[in-house]
């Protein structure tokens, strides 16, 4: 018996579509949620352009198998939890029938290897391996639909059924959290060349823990087997009510250790979490993971960017404060689900709506992207103009106000030569007036005098 | 510092709780700094809403820094009996049995078990996520603080009331392991504080300690000195040593042995007669364990670990119960038997057993002989201030047997006299209830022993030392 795959209607409206250019042979990603018995397809897009202007290949052979994946790469990242990429589609021309097989297999199981690669967490026994590979036919319009096992790549494709429904994702429930982190990373003096190793080093010790952590959905334990909506009752509108997760770390018993470090590597602040789950019929140890997998996921996604923008911009990963990219999210159209996006300190709204354009193939409007859900402190500061002395030190004290950070200990580093500054500064999360400053700060108040307005905030701000 | 009385409850919360020094010299003055300043942080993270209370083998979380809890039915003002009340109904059926001979043996106490969690879906900020990366020098001191602070509760008490006294403890905890660390720095290298739990005498009761680990009991007189003056302890025997430490009715042993199987026993009815018995802790060491097949030579052996256990458990020594071979070989070592002595199956008797405890405990013992069997119900006066003044349990050794006498019941007036016995002939399990049922530990009359044959007692001699 083959797998089944119900699938979004509007995912065939927008196949539809694509089979009516004149291009023979177009690829595209899948997007959606797996299960046991079933998968739900909710978004299919197909693969950028490379180079503008280009005509697109007539012959699979001009298909760049890297850049597929690599856009099914760039794409799982906009995935919340619960959706992934979850197989590989191919509209050509009927002579290519045979070989789009063949591509067919190879993409998929190309793509599962590059995306599984970066994830901090593994695929258990209990998840689907099983990945899909659609071929429409552009002359007669017939989609043949067969699945691969990813963990055998020996074995033959199945034959599953694919299958169009409306409202697919209509009454998915959601869970969202918002998770504190404060990750230290201590760097030894060799290892403070290569950064985003150590990161990468920590944040798997972290995965660990994420794993075994202890996850609470409206007040239970959810490493029972129970439904998730056990006791709960739907409200007058016929919704579900929203699910409240809890997580917390159980303290770890790490041996004691003294190390000569070069320098150190923090990850701190809030980051906004979100998984769909099918239905509510799941486990709830399985909805406990889809939302410790995304938050697993958001952060080393995060990190990758982050990584990846340095190089590409030649940074020499900046001394002090960089704020990461924030997370934010739009609406899929025709759907209640909502996809995100990480948006740079240097972009706005309109980069976003350009990333969804090119990536996923469909217009958001610019306001209705969702950038409320992670805040970047400065913004409470956008209002508060303060005062400060032209120093270079100075240019730190400034920036840590505006991300709002816990100033004790750059005080105690950065300020070594500023000798009144002995003290410590309290946590600076409410807006400072100047007044405030001035009172707690005899020097700042005297450094007035050499007052200069600057705004450190950028534009988009 | 906390009273305990019969009918209390006792809220034990333990954690792990990271701490990291960030030391950026290495002089005296920035160490302590940074240290305070650690400590600081992790009194911060303890107080703040994200700790979270585990109530073990329960699906109970409470936020004491929040008052609010997750089951249903439990709020702040819920007595801490129907706490307990609602962990024992959860109990499965083979927990009630062993729990009602704990109950018995340790009064109404009881114990409610916490995990320390920290919440991190209840960030107490709003802030981006960023990377800050410094690119100072700095030595890195890192361990977890191995927290695990107890209050008393009555019965009737508010379980809001309660926690929000185990948070005052745990803070309390952590300023005391503050002190422990920086008393114990030598450059940058920091000492693992742990805390142990005494249970004095009353009125003082359950009472908290930090030690640093690594440092052994003998360096910390002086600071037991000033604890033993503080408690009002006398200043002769160990309170305060770890062996000491307070052991959780319902804690497993690690080491699987027996503890105290005679307060599982009632006295029996005996006009006029008083129980002198054992004081302390000791294990049941017998036939056959350790893997050791021992039956049929090994008695004395196993009355003389029992005796060590006792030593051991008291705080007399930090040396563990010695093996066979280890006792064989102490007894080469003084030279009262040829080195073909280790690894063979002879008996030893009360003198070897003197020697032994001399040799590798340092403890003395006096030989108590009687001629015949018989004549042990004279001895009465003599056992029972043993047991009053010594209280170490007795290795005795006569005809072809030796045993453990734990206490006598003994009567001044009529001189009627009950030995408790701990039998090391028993071949069986570490079952309670097997070994009491059985007699393998229990009171016995003067027909237990062989009328005729001659005896050796071997009586152990407490050190007066703290």
């Amino acid at each position: 018996m083959g797998r089944g795959y119900i699938v979004e209607a509007l995912v065939e409206q927008y196949l539809v579509n694509l089979q009516t250019v004149h291009a023979s042979c177009i690829s595209g990603i899948l997007i959606g949620q797996c299960s046991s018995q079933r998968d739900y397809v909710v978004l299919a897009a197909q693969t950028p352009q490379k180079d503008c202007g280009a005509v697109r290949g007539c012959s699979l052979g001009d298909l760049d198998a890297d850049w597929v994946t690599e856009h099914g790469r760039q794409v799982s990242r906009m995935l919340p939890g619960g959706l992934s990429v979850l197989g590989v589609f191919l509209i050509t021309s009927p002579d290519l029938s045979k070989e789009a097989q063949n591509t067919l297999r190879k993409l998929v199981y190309a793509m599962e290897k590059l995306i599984s690669m970066g994830r901090l967490w593994n695929l258990t026994e209990e998840d689907v391996s099983e990945r899909v590979g659609l071929h429409i036919c552009s002359k007669t319009k017939k989609a043949v639909c067969r699945t691969f096992d990813v963990r055998d790549p020996k074995s033959s494709a199945r034959p599953a059924d694919w299958k169009y429904q409306s409202g697919v994702s209509d009454s998915w429930p959601v869970l969202k959290c918002s998770v504190d982190l404060d990750l230290y990373f201590p760097l030894s003096e060799t290892s403070s060349e290569n950064l985003e190793n150590s990161v990468k080093i920590g944040l798997q010790k972290w995965a660990k823990q994420m794993e075994s952590s202890v996850c609470l959905i409206n007040g239970k334990h959810s490493d029972s087997d129970a439904e998730l909506l056990t006791g709960l009752r739907k409200n007058a509108k016929g919704h579900h009510p929203n699910f409240r997760v809890q997580i917390m770390l159980p303290m770890q018993r790490s041996s004691a250790a003294a190390e000569a470090c070069g320098g150190s590597l923090t990850l701190a602040g809030v980051l906004q979490c979100r998984a769909y789950l099918h239905s509510h019929k799941l486990k709830a140890r399985q909805a406990a993971e889809a939302i410790k997998r995304d938050i697993m996921n958001t952060l080393s996604s995060r990190t990758e960017m982050f990584f990846e923008d340095l190089l590409i911009n030649e940074g020499d990963g900046g001394k002090g404060i960089q704020p990461l990219p924030q997370r934010v999210f739009a609406p899929l159209p025709g759907t209640s689900l909502s996809l995100c996006d990480y948006m740079f300190p240097d972009e706005g709204a309109a980069e976003v709506g350009e990333r969804f354009k090119e990536m996923l193939d469909f217009d958001i409007p610019e306001e209705q992207i969702d950038m409320t859900q992670e805040v970047i402190t400065g913004k409470f500061l956008w209002h508060h103009i303060f005062l400060y002395y032209y120093y270079d030190t100075l240019l730190y004290f400034s920036r840590y106000l505006m991300l709002g950070h816990d100033v004790v200990e750059v005080l105690h580093l950065d300020f070594g030569r500023w000798p009144v500054v002995s003290g410590t500064l309290p946590s600076l999360n409410l807006p400072r007036t100047t007044n405030e400053l001035a009172c707690t700060h005899p020097f700042l108040s005297r450094a007035v005098i050499a007052l200069h307005f600057t705004l450190l905030v950028t534009t988009r701000f | 510092m906390v009273a305990s009385d019969r009918s209390a409850i006792i809220l034990r919360a333990r954690g792990s709780l990271e701490l990291r020094c960030l030391l950026d010299g290495t002089d005296g003055s920035h160490v302590q700094k940074a240290v305070s300043r650690a400590f600081e942080r992790v009194r911060a993270r303890v107080t703040s809403q994200a700790l979270v209370f585990r109530v073990r083998d329960s699906p109970m979380f409470i936020w004491p820094n929040k008052g609010c809890q997750v089951t249903e039915g439990i709020a702040e003002t819920t007595a801490c009996k129907d706490l307990q009340q609602r962990l024992r109904s959860g109990e499965p059926d083979g927990g009630k049995r062993s729990s009602k001979k704990k109950d018995k043996r340790n009064g109404d106490t009881s114990v409610i078990n916490i995990d320390l969690l920290m919440e991190l879906t209840e960030p107490g900020r709003e802030a981006g996520p960023t990377l800050t990366r410094r690119e100072v020098r700095h030595h890195l001191a890192q361990m977890a603080l191995p927290v695990d602070c107890v209050v008393t509760a009555g019965m009737d008490d508010g379980i809001g009331d309660a926690f929000s006294r185990l948070v005052g403890a745990l803070c309390s905890q952590l300023t005391d392991m503050e002190s422990a660390v920086l008393r114990h720095i030598s450059g940058t290298s920091l000492l693992v504080p742990q805390p142990f739990h005494f249970h004095l005498p009353e009125p003082t009761g359950l009472v908290t300690l930090v030690y640093p680990t690594g440092v052994p009991d003998a360096q910390l007189e002086s600071f037991r000195k000033e604890m033993h003056v503080r408690f009002a302890l006398p200043e002769d025997r160990p309170y305060l040593r770890r062996a000491n430490a307070y052991h959780f009715p319902g804690e497993p042993f690690k080491d699987g042995y027996l503890r105290n199987p005679h307060l599982a026993l009632s006295h029996p009815a005996l006009e006029d007669a008083k129980p002198f018995l054992v004081q302390g802790v000791y294990s049941y060491h017998h036939y056959m364990q350790d893997r050791m097949d021992d039956s049929g030579w090994g008695c004395a052996y196993r009355s003389l670990q029992t005796i060590c256990s006792w030593f051991q458990q008291q705080g007399y020594t930090e040396r563990v119960v010695p093996s066979h071979k280890e006792i064989q070989q102490a007894l080469v070592d003084v030279g009262d038997k040829p080195s073909s002595f280790v690894g063979s199956r002879q008996w030893i008797g009360s003198i070897e057993v003197q020697a032994v405890l001399d040799q590798l405990l340092g403890i003395t013992s006096r030989i108590l002989f009687v001629s015949q069997g018989s004549e042990l119900v004279n001895q009465g006066r003599e056992l029972a201030s043993h047991f009053q003044r010594e209280g170490t349990p007795i290795m005795i050794g006569g005809g072809v047997l030796a045993h453990t006498i734990l206490g006598v019941l003994w009567s001044e007036t009529t001189g009627d006299i009950r030995f408790l016995i701990l039998d090391p002939h028993y071949t069986g399990g570490e079952d309670l209830q097997l070994v009491t049922d059985k007699g393998w530990c229990g009171w016995k009359g003067m027909d237990f022993w062989d009328q005729r044959a001659y005896y050796n007692l071997c009586l152990p001699q407490r050190p007066r030392a703290i």
